[in-house]
């Protein structure tokens, strides 16, 4: 079984290092995540990632691509939501990684 | 030129994976910026009713994701009217109502046409 | 622009058939298959003046007549048709 360990904690992860039970979820978790993707998460991403939680509240699913970003410069702006930044912050696949370390199900709806 | 594709979604919200599975091909084709047009039909208009429970049945909320088809790029969205005259209801402005001629006229814009 | 419907639920339990001559077009066609073959019952039907076909199996296995007013296909028929209309909307 995957598990991504947080303090005193074992959290379990899907095959693709999706947090099994979402509610798990916490910053702290966020900061582990984005250390096992060798990313270091900056106020740049938490933006995002608060945005996403948003978004999953809102509409009960993960956004693809192309959705994420019509948001991200919904809520933040142009200069913010568009595919450069955001592939940039996310290693290239901004839906699925921020997803992830967003604590959401991994998109459905991209490849 | 990618080919266009009208889904039209025919079934209640809860009574099976029918009204999942039409949304789910919608918002996967507004994902890779097809040419997408949802048309909600018979039971299908259903689909439309503002403050749906999906916890009081255990599912995932329908309408909840509907709300996100603008940002999957889906604009054409459409109810049949006479389903919802039928159905004693109004038409939502998340969709544009149309009659039977305008239903026709609406398949034959486009190439591909799946019906759930 | 023409499209083939294909209905293969019976009119007399299911809703498909109706809504499926409500919104069909003078260029389309409905081919009846599976228990939709029982639409051949449906007099309803070809007042409509829709052009309807039905799956020749379908019609056999049921025994349901012929009406002058519908014409039987075999598969290779209805890939033909299939070919023939712009469009196919299946009634899932």
């Amino acid at each position: 079984m995957n598990t991504l360990t947080v303090g005193a904690r074992a959290l379990e992860l899907d095959k693709d290092g999706y947090l099994v039970n979402l509610d798990e979820w916490s910053a702290e978790v966020a900061n582990a995540l984005a250390a096992a993707e060798a990313l270091e998460l900056t106020p740049d991403h938490w933006e995002v990632l608060e945005l996403l939680r948003q978004f999953y509240a809102e509409f009960q699913l993960s956004p693809a691509t192309r959705p994420l970003i019509k948001y991200t410069a919904l809520k933040l702006g142009p200069e913010k939501g568009n595919s450069l930044r955001l592939n940039k912050l996310f290693n290239g696949t901004p839906a699925k990684l921020a997803a992830k370390l967003a604590g959401l199900p991994r998109p459905t709806n991209c490849l | 030129m990618a080919k266009s594709l009208l889904v039209i979604s025919r079934q209640a919200p809860w009574s099976g994976p029918s009204a999942r599975e039409a949304l789910d091909i919608v918002l996967a084709g507004g994902a890779f910026d097809l040419p997408i047009g949802l048309l909600f039909m018979d039971d299908g208009v259903f689909q439309l009713t503002p403050h749906q429970d999906a916890k009081a049945v255990q599912q995932k909320d329908l309408s909840a994701n509907l709300q996100a088809l603008g940002l999957f790029g889906i604009d054409e969205v459409f109810a049949c009217a006479h389903s919802q005259a039928v159905r004693g209801l109004t038409s939502p402005a998340s969709a544009a109502p149309l009659d039977n001629p305008g239903i026709t006229r609406l398949i034959d814009r486009y190439d591909q046409v799946i019906t759930l | 622009m023409s499209t083939l419907h294909v209905v293969s639920h019976s009119p007399f339990t299911d809703s498909r058939l109706d809504s499926c001559l409500r919104i069909c077009g003078s260029q389309d066609a409905i081919l009846l298959c599976g228990d939709g073959a029982y639409g051949l019952q449906q007099s309803a039907l070809h007042t409509q003046g829709v052009k309807v076909f039905v799956l020749a199996e379908d019609l056999q296995a049921r025994n349901l007549s012929l009406p002058d007013w519908a014409e039987r296909v075999d598969y290779p028929g209805f890939v033909q048709l299939s070919i023939t209309y712009d469009k196919v909307n299946a009634w899932l």
